[in-house]
């Protein structure tokens, strides 16, 4: 192979995001999807800023369930759509699977970011949330979507090869990524009400790790039939 | 030789039962006769764990070695046994809680973990139904279960700090101290063991059987 690794793993991720452009299949259904549940969950609770113990409690769940369901909704097609367009073949010729599964891991993570952008700010003007530390918000949000986009690559390659892949993919990621939303639930709730509760990023940062890393071992067996 | 095990095991597990109900001392601070259910619901317990490690370690194996079809039956027919005893674990579990805490469901941190075991296993077998039968199923099984082992700690040993728990501390606990009764220990680990026997007995059936039906498959084609 001529090409080095990192170029394949960024060629990957340029055809995916190139793609995705063209068809704004993912950007449209995951952020509709996004918007709809945000938009309906404030017309019901209303500003609950203004009630400290009741948004503490509700809205770190909130936020997550949201971006989770979103990203079940429109993240197993990045493999689905190579198997059912028949691209995966010439896609397992034209790079390594470790690049690969680098590639879409790296395009995954931006999309989950990108409907963190699009969440986050929407429910704090919505609910009318009250941050009280900022910094460790962000924080919360980039180490628990890295746990679901790491999760969803390596699922997404899974269920892409079985059928029912969608409902399949829902079954699958819940017990997978339960553990990293329960820690990201109470990061969020930290970063909203400032008291501490423990070293939950340094939890949540040490499932990203394993699960990057498992990721990288299993996928070249998940990849090559 | 075989039904020799067999009747030893039946006769192992009966002293095991009525040891527990007339030989062992009641625990202090348990209502009632309830601390009994221990010497059902500590070994059921540990069972499922050793079944679902075997799950994980026969998973290693089919993928990290020549991808032998057998250990691909073996983690198969663990995670359907460990399955059975993490269901008897959660019920033997609930009946106590009921007696003790009140009520047979109380989202205590054991109980969540246990439950998100039953749901992952649930889901792998979920994968197995929805792939053909063959050597991509069993790879992308394999690499789930893996990824199963890769997750675990953070349900057993995370999960239970983000909530507070009222359930008595296991018996191997964080301080490696043993505070049970020499007599209550004695029928506890006669029991582990006549259980971690009884799992793998099955287990070999299982096994025999999916060997059986794998031949037979063999000989449509």
């Amino acid at each position: 192979m001529s090409s080095s690794w990192a170029a394949e793993a960024a060629a990957v991720f340029v055809k995916d995001w190139r793609c995705e452009l063209r068809t704004r299949h993912a950007v449209a259904t995951l952020a509709l999807f996004a918007l709809t549940t945000l938009l309906v969950a404030s017309l019901v609770l209303g500003p609950i800023g203004n009630d400290a113990e009741m948004s503490r409690r509700v809205v770190p769940v909130l936020v997550w369930l949201i971006v989770l369901f979103a990203a079940a909704a429109g993240l197993p097609r990045a493999f689905v759509h190579e198997e059912e367009s028949r691209t995966a073949i010439a896609l397992r010729l034209a790079a390594r699977p470790s690049a690969v599964f680098a590639g879409k891991l790296v395009h995954i993570a931006t999309l989950v970011a990108a409907i963190e952008a699009i969440v986050a700010p929407l429910a704090v003007a919505l609910f009318d949330l009250r941050v009280a530390a900022a910094a460790e918000l962000v924080a919360a949000l980039a180490a628990g979507g890295l746990a679901i986009a790491a999760a969803t690559t390596l699922l997404a390659a899974i269920v892409a090869q079985g059928r029912g892949a969608s409902t399949l993919f829902a079954v699958l990621a819940l017990p997978v990524l339960l553990p990293a939303l329960a820690l990201a639930v109470a990061a969020t709730r930290v970063a909203l009400t400032g008291v501490a509760e423990g070293n939950l990023l340094t939890l949540l940062l040490l499932y990203d790790g394993s699960v990057v890393v498992a990721g990288f071992l299993l996928f070249p067996a998940i990849w090559n039939p | 030789m075989k039904r020799l095990l067999a009747l030893s095991l039946w006769l192992w597990m009966a002293v095991v039962i009525w040891a527990a109900f007339h030989w062992a001392p009641l625990a202090a601070g348990f209502k009632g006769e309830s601390s009994r259910i221990l010497f059902f619901h500590v070994p059921v317990a540990w069972v499922s764990f050793v079944a679902f490690m075997t799950a994980g370690v026969e998973s290693v194996l089919y993928l990290a070695g020549r991808r032998d079809p057998r250990h691909d039956r073996s983690a198969a027919a663990a995670v359907e046994l460990g399955q059975v005893f993490a269901v008897l674990a959660t019920v033997t579990g609930a009946i106590w809680a009921r007696i003790m805490w009140g009520s047979y469901w109380n989202w205590d941190p054991r109980q969540s973990a246990i439950v998100v075991t039953m749901l992952y296993y649930a889901a792998y077998l979920a994968l197995r139904q929805a792939i053909a039968d063959g050597p991509s199923r069993a790879r992308l099984s394999a690499a789930y279960a893996v990824l199963g082992l890769v997750v675990s700690p953070f349900l057993y040993f995370v999960l239970p700090r983000l909530g507070f728990s009222l359930h008595p501390e296991p018996v191997i606990n964080a301080a490696g101290k043993l505070e049970v009764e020499s007599r209550m220990l004695a029928v506890l680990t006669a029991s582990s063991l006549g259980f971690t026997v009884l799992f793998y007995w099955l287990h070999a059936l299982r096994r025999r059987l999916g060997a059986v039906a794998a031949r037979r498959d063999e000989g449509v084609e």
